[in-house]
């Protein structure tokens, strides 16, 4: 019970929320400090519980690597209601389903990540994407907004049944659905049957989904510019960190790089064409937030090298890929809800000329992300996407590693395209007009800070994450 | 060395550059003033170093070494020799120089520009200084957002695009380096069993990397990433295109600097690494340096001669000059290599006088046509003056600094490589020709201009930005030993390995 401690505070914080909306008007107003508060206390209770490792007959793995990705879960949801609660009330649209809604789905991402079992897995990833789907259209008098909650729905129910699908032939191959079972039967066997290839394959395809990666990649634009900022942040980063780590416990648990030859080919041509197709498409986009779209699905290939290379070096450099990747786009997307001016329309690069002098915090946390996110030193990004190429070249990888480098450069191109905007630009006419917002400000800092000083002293995340991995390759 | 001299001189820009940022933007004055006096006491410590030199030792003196990322075996780990002591030195004289030069530009985001004057410190010494590739990398990496800015911001009317040009040039060429370091330590590991970047170390390995088995041979592969990312830098022919655009539309600071010291990054990173941690590959690649720096020499010289800018006929200039350091460094005897370590502080000084120049006759007259000069000798004689002994500093007068650089240069090449040298000589003469004909065309001849009849001389302050490097040029040339003899023993034990 006390390892589950922090999924539970968040649960019963999600259901009070409601309650507190209905019947005490009077703390409508706080609904996002509350929810913060709860967040707080979860991310308290996640740092001074015991992890007893396995709990509930082996559904659930409350171990180092489970604990390592709620923090950085928390972390995100935390800034994301950070960001959330002045965003909304700018929009009058600060109702308390938003919150219970973001909690429920924490939940389910904190769930996925811990879990090694195939129901429990699946649980939890429904439990993160249903309220996905109504945070999306949560802006219910924006078309855009409507039009991403339908395009997630309609794709993430397709990905579902995908999961389930292949769960389901998982379980007939192997006749259990625990998935260190499974990969102990799978390294006995030496091989892959075709019973066991195609659940595989059709689960990772769902998680694809949830991922984002190529070739399932094409609802992320769409459904990154419709929906609400902060909400966009949120899906830019949880739901994908809970979905590579299944990937990589069923990678490391069924020992595929050793013993799958396909695997290692399907799994390299989707992390090349993932960072290759969201590189070069991200160059022509005009809207910000799409561009990060495209953007994410790149970032998602060169974590993908890191799952694919597995084992210590990898598994480390998958935790430090998403801790960056996290704050990184935390504090883009907030800094992009900062400047902008209206939500029922495109977020357009244009939009941001200028902006540098104008509101030179908001420009300068924005700056420091995007170049964090090329991969330019001293920033996290680059730490982590050096973790992912050691891993590659250590490992005997070393063609993915100059290809992942070929498309930093590739993307320092577009990245490059905001910051001049911001600076090197005039301010359009008239003025953008947008009072400013402490809050979001202080979301995008903190995140800002953290790539900074993490990047320039990476030690204690890299130790972190070398230490969490454990759990999980020994 | 105890005193840490060396990481002060490294991380004191930086902390400069922290301490202006609470300062509002509308104090320009002090901005100026605090930034100024900065750089100058940074100057005058940095001079710690070389009174506390000890000539005599080949090794890396005023080491100083901190685990970093201690689970990677990557340690904060720096020191100098005879061969970085002088491009730091250089680093640390020119930043007061240009922020002088700098003092009464009328520009926007004068605070902005010092910190960025003040991060590319940081990052131009941290390259020259750094004694474990990951922190080689990323001092080398750092450099570009500071002068992406510079040329970005405060540059001409094609600012935006020249400045993404450079920073996708420099960058497309050190990507690559990132994986040739991560082969090395992997290779090192191999070898060893220890995960470590120093750059010590690797010097022990590294050397083993096989060269054979064809072009795709690790070793080559290797030396191709590292030589690519610094062919970039310097620039070496065909990898030039991005430099005349960024010197011409940065403002005269950021040209400065670009000229004095970024390029030697790049010439300095062929001798540190290439040259020392795959041997056998140097061999291999010598020729091939050679042909591309005799065709960067005459290139450059031949565009230089046909430019209508005077800024890009410097820029080409340098295109040449940096043609002459790469064939001293690639004959690879003890007289040129020290030649080209001495001419890359030349060039420093003379080019990095030329654009100072440059720009200051661009404050007056909003143009940098040659055409649209002539007879100004008679106008601002001093001014005059001062750019013929520069130019003339930079064509390699004898008594002057370029000529014992070139001479060491061309001496040291000569037994091994005569057609080089000859060719190399040819260059001398069309850089004597085209710098000639423009100083001709620019300050002799009748005043026909309106514009030019009244233009206000070398201003005080004007003098004294160019007073340090003009005592150079004149000390240089006329007692290059206090110059050479700190980089013998170090070139000796370079050239060893």
């Amino acid at each position: 019970m006390q390892a589950l401690a922090p999924e539970i505070i968040l649960a019963i914080a999600a259901g009070l929320i409601l309650l507190v909306e209905a019947f005490l008007p009077r703390l409508r107003k706080h609904l996002s400090e509350l929810t913060l508060i709860a967040v707080g206390g979860a991310l308290w209770a996640r740092v001074t519980m015991p992890l007893p490792g396995s709990v509930w007959s082996d559904a659930l793995r409350i171990d180092g690597l489970a604990s390592f990705v709620d923090i950085y879960i928390l972390i995100a949801v935390f800034l994301t209601v950070w960001m959330a609660g002045p965003f909304l009330r700018r929009l009058e649209a600060d109702h308390g389903e938003f919150y219970a809604l973001l909690l429920l789905a924490s939940v389910g991402a904190m769930v996925m990540a811990a879990s090694v079992n195939l129901l429990t897995i699946f649980l939890g990833l429904e439990l993160l994407s249903i309220p996905l789907y109504v945070l999306n259209a949560f802006l219910r008098q924006t078309g855009i907004s409507l039009e991403a909650g339908l395009k997630y729905f309609v794709v993430g129910a397709f990905a579902s049944a995908f999961v389930v699908y292949g769960m389901a032939l998982l379980y007939g191959a192997t006749a259990t659905t625990n998935i260190v079972d499974i990969g102990e039967r799978v390294v006995a066997a030496g091989e892959l049957n075709p019973l066991l290839a195609i659940g595989l394959a059709m689960v990772v395809g769902g998680l694809a989904f949830k991922i984002a990666l190529v070739p399932c990649h094409a609802w992320a634009p769409d459904v990154y510019q419709g929906s609400p900022t902060p909400v966009t942040a949120f899906l830019s980063v949880v739901p994908k960190g809970a979905a590579l780590i299944v990937l990589l416990r069923l990678a490391v648990g069924m020992d595929l790089l050793h013993v799958s030859g396909r695997w290692v080919l399907g799994i390299s041509i989707v992390a090349v064409a993932s960072q290759v197709l969201g590189n070069v498409v991200a160059i022509v986009q005009r809207d910000v937030k799409r561009m990060l779209a495209y953007s994410g699905i790149a970032h998602m290939g060169y974590a993908l090298v890191a799952v694919l290379v597995a084992g210590r070096d990898g598994g480390t450099a998958v935790l430090v890929y998403f801790t960056a990747y996290t704050l990184m786009n935390m504090g883009a997307f907030a800094a992009i809800a900062l400047m902008s001016e209206r939500e029922d329309r495109p977020h357009l690069i244009e939009d941001l000329k200028g902006q540098g002098y104008h509101r030179p915090m908001a420009a300068l946390t924005l700056t420091v992300c995007l170049f964090s996110l090329a991969g330019v030193p001293p920033f996290l990004g680059f730490t982590a996407k050096f973790m992912v190429f050691r891993a590659a070249v250590n490992e005997g990888f070393v063609l993915l590693a100059i290809i992942g480098v070929v498309n930093s450069l590739l993307s320092a191109f577009y990245y490059l395209r905001v910051i001049y905007a911001l600076y090197m630009e005039p301010l359009p006419d008239p003025e953008p007009k947008l009072e400013p917002s402490l809050p979001i400000a202080a979301a995008a800092t903190v995140a800002a800070l953290g790539v900074l000083v993490l990047g320039t002293y990476p030690g204690p995340v890299l130790e972190a994450a070398a230490s969490a991995i454990l759990s999980l390759v020994r | 060395m105890s005193d840490h001299v060396l990481t002060i001189v490294l991380l004191a820009p930086t902390v400069f550059a922290v301490l202006l940022l609470p300062v509002p933007k509308m104090w320009r004055r002090v901005h100026r003033v605090s930034t100024i006096i900065s750089s100058s006491i940074m100057f005058a410590f940095s001079l710690k170093l070389w009174f506390g030199f000890d000539a005599d030792n080949p090794g890396f003196q005023f080491v100083d070494s901190f685990a970093w990322i201690p689970q990677l075996g990557i340690s904060f780990h720096i020191g100098i020799d005879g061969i970085s002591i002088l491009l730091v030195l250089l680093t640390t004289l020119l930043l007061p120089v240009v922020v002088l030069a700098a003092w009464r530009l009328n520009i926007e985001h004068i605070k902005s520009l010092h910190i960025s004057l003040l991060l590319l410190t940081t990052g131009m010494i941290g390259t020259f200084v750094a004694l474990d590739l990951f922190l080689f990398y990323i001092f080398w990496e750092i450099t570009l957002i500071p002068m992406y800015f510079i040329i970005g911001v405060w540059g001409g009317p094609r600012r935006i695009y020249a400045s993404v040009k450079f920073f996708l040039f420099t960058m497309a060429g050190s990507v690559l380096m990132l994986v040739a370091v991560l082969y090395l330590a992997w290779f090192h590991h191999g070898q060893t069993g220890i995960w470590t970047y120093n750059y010590l170390d690797l010097l022990e390995t590294a050397p083993l990397v096989p060269t054979s088995g064809g072009l795709l041979a690790p070793g080559l592969l290797v030396f191709a990433a590292f030589a690519i990312a610094f062919a970039v830098k310097v620039p070496i022919f065909p990898l030039h295109t991005w430099l005349p655009d960024a010197h011409v539309e940065a403002p005269s600071t950021g040209s400065v600097i670009l000229a004095g010291v970024l390029l030697k990054m790049g010439a300095y990173g062929f001798i540190r690494f290439n040259r020392t941690l795959l041997p056998d590959a140097w061999e291999l690649f010598t020729p091939l340096l050679m042909v591309l720096a005799v065709i960067g020499i005459i290139y450059g010289a031949l565009v230089a001669m046909v430019q209508v800018d005077v800024k890009k006929l410097v820029a080409y200039s340098s295109v040449s000059h940096m043609g002459f350091v790469m064939l001293g460094l690639a004959a690879g005897s003890q007289a040129s290599t020290q030649g080209a370590i001495l001419q890359m502080v030349n060039h420093g000084l003379s080019t990095g006088g030329l654009f100072l120049l440059v720009g200051m006759l661009y404050q007056r007259r909003h143009t940098r046509l040659i055409a649209e000069f002539g007879g100004l000798a008679g106008v601002i004689p001093v001014f005059t003056g001062c750019f013929l002994f520069v130019t003339l500093s930079s064509i390699g007068l004898p008594g002057l600094n370029g000529f014992i650089g070139e001479f060491l240069i061309l001496g040291g090449a000569w037994s091994a490589f005569p057609v080089a040298v000859v060719c190399g000589g040819l260059g001398i003469i069309l850089g004597a020709v085209y710098m000639l004909m423009m100083v001709q065309r620019v300050f002799w001849g009748p005043l026909e201009n309106p514009a030019n009849q009244s233009l206000p001389d070398l201003t005080i302050r004007e003098f004294f930005v160019m007073f340090p490097l003009l005592v150079l040029i004149v000390w240089i040339g006329v007692h290059p030993m206090t110059f050479l003899s700190p980089m013998e023993a170090a070139v000796r034990l370079l050239l060893a390995r």
